[in-house]
């Protein structure tokens, strides 16, 4: 655990709604993440799950609390930083994929670098040996609408990867795949992660995607109620997370 | 009534979104009902002769001209309404409205749409006719006493081709919902399929559109004879579809072609822009062609009107060359025709020769005149050099022979080397044309053919020769004054036969020429104003469409700076390619026309493409901040 500390969160609150009818949703959160940590955050419907994520990747603001990005606190830098840091060091994987349907996988994947300015020869090798990778070879040159949803998540992971973000938020990458399709995607996100590669935050309600995690933690009512660390096996982390879930009841979904 | 709610609710809550198209089809019946009402009105009735007749003809056809591009902007307008309206459509479809009913609805709403659209546009028309009616006359350099009076024809009239074009389209909808199934309904706005287009077919319109496009340019500045009309009018059609082909083949395949060239696409927003490029290319290539076209006839009309003005100030100052002309059979007659005009005008030159009029029938010529007669070159020469003309012409051969010729206001012959003349058996080649009026008014009467002293002398004894007399003096409006001097010299008789031409300097025999030059112009900004809303309102649609990847790009952290530049590249070519094409294709009509007038039209090619890209760019830098605020870049 001596690796560098890529993101801290500290007390992070947020509150919704105007003076009289406040909701907080988070209610004081502390996360580290460290480089090459895969962290799922697991919690059931409400428990503050998307706003975490809206909030870490700065699409909104906190209430109360830091958020320091590779040492920067990301609440507080004016919005033209903001953009570059969320071109730099974050990476995004969604649930609906998000490719844009106007142009080849290939280009998909290159197009952030790309738009950073990299020389097109770099962006071509790397986007290459990305979707390589990520068992797309055949398929670089196909639009999204020729391709399975499977293909088009591990096309959104591959165009995540291509700056070499400090962090992936992955917001329920698996949502919207059937279960084979999860296996690849998360077997490729687990191995990119083992190779030193990514340091992965992906959110998710689904106790199968989540064992593919080093740690998850489990948010309930605005706090995170617990931490479950991978042993050796995934199977069994699995059976632990299912067992977690059992015991807090509620709605997983 | 519920339905008429619903359709009622509709307008409302899309009128701020149709209102730019409703602008445009108020502005195209503004016209159109100004054009009628000059018809219907009696402001051109003061000029007189044949002007009248010609200016009305001349209206007509613009009329027909504006019909047919209101027929295809009504079309392209309500296919807007159709396509935006079938994506909510859809979800009627599923609260169980049937088929229908729904058209039914779009009827109704469309109905509103169309007759705001005539009130708007013939309210402001009834408002603008005075000041179009104003305007047209001070830049024709008319000048007639006109009265501020609307008839109801041209109104009825308007209204009611204005309403059977757009039923038509309106029924057509209507014909289209009922026929088309939920399925497609919903998935109208969601044809994303087919990004790129095939490479073959788009390789075998690639090169059938150049050579289409390039045989068209060919056959425009192609010089020739007779044939030159029928080259002209395949020109037009061949250029019109080489431009189709263009757009549909070459452009896209070009594009293709850059996204294929990977370590080139990924260049900064190269990658965004140029693919989205290659997709909305599909659904708008119509529109790049149409713009295009509609571009080039603009330059074309303005550099036609422009031309004719030209030939026409030359015309006049052709006649004008001299005020008095005296053609008699008698010789030395200059002394006493001088002293009589010398008693109420003061002359400022003065000149004399002679032609050899012989009979048509001895001539052989392409083309047939009335009257023939031979000059010869050495007294054209005198003549040139006492009236201070230009005159570089050699002396001709003996086989050789020069045609003396008026100023046309547009010749078919663009070719006209080895040309032959017949005089009495005797083939002579004709080396040069001339319109340098030597013989001013008489030049557009008689064809005169010139021939060396030598030649002159052979044939003198198969005709008659006659002498001239021609005076141009100080005060060319002060030509009445002589006339009742000069009628004591004219005579019919047998030994002696005078004649005399005053040439009237306010003569408006043909003042339509430049009603012509004004509806020219006119004509040049509508289509200039239609080629550029039509694009600003495409693209101001698609921005619509745009959103959602516009919203990814966002998500995923792309600065809105970043997105500007690239849509900003995006609607550049969009703006820049139907340019591009109608400037290289103007070139050529215009070129064309040069020939055709005998004008340098260059200025004029310059300036209208100048104006064009003005517009253009005004028309762009608009689209660039609209675009951005509707596809949600920029708030």
């Amino acid at each position: 655990m001596n690796e560098k500390k890529v993101l801290e969160i500290k007390n992070l609150v947020k509150n919704y709604g105007t003076k009289g009818f406040h909701t907080t949703v988070l209610k004081g959160i502390d996360l580290e993440i460290r480089r090459n940590e895969f962290i799922a955050v697991m919690g059931p419907s409400g428990s503050g799950k998307t706003t975490l994520l809206n909030l870490l990747s700065t699409i909104d603001k906190p209430t109360q609390g830091l958020i320091l990005l590779d040492g920067q606190d990301i609440t507080r830098i004016p919005n033209k930083e903001l953009s570059k840091l969320r071109r730099d060091k974050i990476g995004f994987i969604f649930q609906d994929y998000n490719l844009l349907d106007t142009m080849t996988l290939q280009d998909n994947i290159a197009l952030p670098l790309s738009l950073n300015g990299v020389s097109g020869r770099a962006c071509i090798a790397k986007a290459k040996e990305l979707g390589e990778m990520f068992g797309l070879k055949g398929h670089l040159d196909k639009y999204p609408y020729q391709l399975s949803g499977g293909q088009k998540q591990r096309g959104a992971a591959c165009r995540a990867l291509i700056t070499d973000p400090e962090i992936i938020f992955a917001d329920e990458p698996t949502g919207a795949l059937d279960s084979r399709s999860s296996k690849d995607l998360l077997e490729c996100l687990k191995m990119v992660n083992d190779s030193g590669r990514a340091t992965i935050l992906m959110v998710t309600h689904d106790a199968f995607s989540a064992s593919y995690a080093k740690d998850v933690y489990i948010l309930n009512d605005g706090q995170i109620s617990c931490r479950l660390s991978k042993g050796a096996d995934r199977k069994e982390f699995y059976d632990r997370i299912t067992d977690m879930q059992a015991s807090m009841g509620g709605d997983f979904s | 009534m519920s339905m008429m709610k619903l359709a009622l609710q509709n307008f409302k809550s899309s009128f701020k979104s149709y209102l730019a198209i409703m602008i445009s089809l108020a502005f195209t019946i503004l016209v159109f009902l100004n054009f009628q009402n000059l018809i219907y009105s009696d402001i051109f009735e003061g000029l007189g002769g044949k002007n009248k007749e010609y200016i009305d003809i001349l209206i007509q056809v613009i009329s027909f001209v504006l019909g047919c591009f209101m027929f295809f902007f009504l079309w392209y307008a309500t296919n807007v309404f159709l396509t935006k309206r079938k994506k909510e459509i859809g979800i009627y479809v599923f609260m169980g409205l049937t088929n229908q009913k729904i058209g039914r609805m779009y009827m109704i709403e469309t109905t509103m749409i169309g007759i705001s659209s005539v009130v708007l546009g013939i309210g402001f028309g009834l408002l603008t006719t005075w000041l179009f009616q104003m305007i047209l006359l001070a830049i024709s350099d008319i000048t007639v006493d006109i009265s501020f009076r609307v008839s109801l024809t041209p109104v009825l009239v308007t209204i009611a081709v204005y309403l059977v074009m757009y039923l038509i389209f309106v029924i057509k909808g209507y014909v289209n919902i009922v026929r088309s199934s939920v399925l497609e309904m919903v998935s109208a706005a969601r044809h994303n399929e087919y990004v790129r287009q095939n490479t073959f077919f788009l390789m075998i319109k690639t090169v059938l559109g150049l050579c289409v496009l390039f045989s068209g340019y060919y056959l425009a500045i192609k010089e020739g004879g007779q044939e030159v009309m029928g080259n002209v009018f395949a020109a037009v059609v061949l250029v019109v579809i080489g431009v189709y082909l263009l757009f549909g083949g070459f452009i896209p395949a070009l594009f293709q072609w850059f996204a294929r060239k990977k370590e080139f696409l990924y260049q900064k927003e190269r990658n965004l822009w140029i693919n989205n490029v290659i997709f909305r290319m599909k659904k708008n290539y119509r529109t790049y062609a149409m713009t295009c076209v509609l571009m080039l006839c603009s330059v074309t009309a303005l550099a036609t009107g422009f031309a004719m003005k030209v030939r026409y100030e030359g015309m006049v100052h052709f006649r004008n060359t001299y005020t008095y002309q005296i053609l008699s059979s008698q010789a030395g007659l200059d002394e006493k025709v001088q002293s009589l005009i010398e008693k109420d005008n003061s002359i400022s030159y003065a000149a004399e020769a002679a032609i050899l009029n012989l009979d048509p029938s001895l001539f052989d010529t392409r083309f047939q005149y009335s009257s023939y007669s031979v000059l010869s070159w050495s007294q054209i020469k005198t003549l040139a050099k006492e009236t201070g003309m230009e005159f570089e012409l050699e002396e001709p051969g003996d086989d050789e022979i020069i045609q003396v010729s008026r100023l046309h206001l547009l010749s078919l012959l663009t070719d006209r080397s080895n040309e032959k003349v017949c005089i009495n058996g005797k083939t002579y080649r004709q080396t040069v044309e001339t319109n340098t009026p030597y013989l001013g008014y008489l030049q557009e009467q008689i064809s005169f053919y010139m021939v060396n002293d030598a030649e002159y002398e052979k044939l003198k004894p198969l005709g008659t020769e006659l002498y001239t007399y021609n005076y141009r003096i100080e005060d060319i409006y002060n030509f009445a004054a002589s006339r009742d001097e000069l009628d004591t010299i004219v005579s019919d008789a047998d030994d002696n036969y005078t004649a005399k031409v005053v040439i009237d300097p306010n003569s408006s025999e043909i003042e339509w020429i430049k009603v012509l030059y004004t509806v020219c112009i006119f004509m040049f900004m509508v289509f200039i104003l239609a080629s550029g809303s039509i694009l600003f309102m495409k693209l101001y649609n698609d921005a619509f469409e745009e959103k959602e990847r516009y919203q990814i790009l966002k998500k995923l952290g792309i600065a809105g700076k970043t997105l500007k530049k690239s849509l900003s590249h995006e609607l550049l070519t969009a703006y820049a390619l139907p340019f591009l094409v109608m400037m290289l294709s103007a070139y050529f009509s215009v070129h064309a026309l040069e020939k055709m007038m005998y004008t340098s039209l260059l200025v004029i090619y310059l300036g209208s493409v100048g104006v064009i890209f003005v517009f253009f760019l005004i028309c762009y830098l608009l689209s660039v901040s609209v675009y951005a605020k509707n596809a949600g870049v920029e708030k």
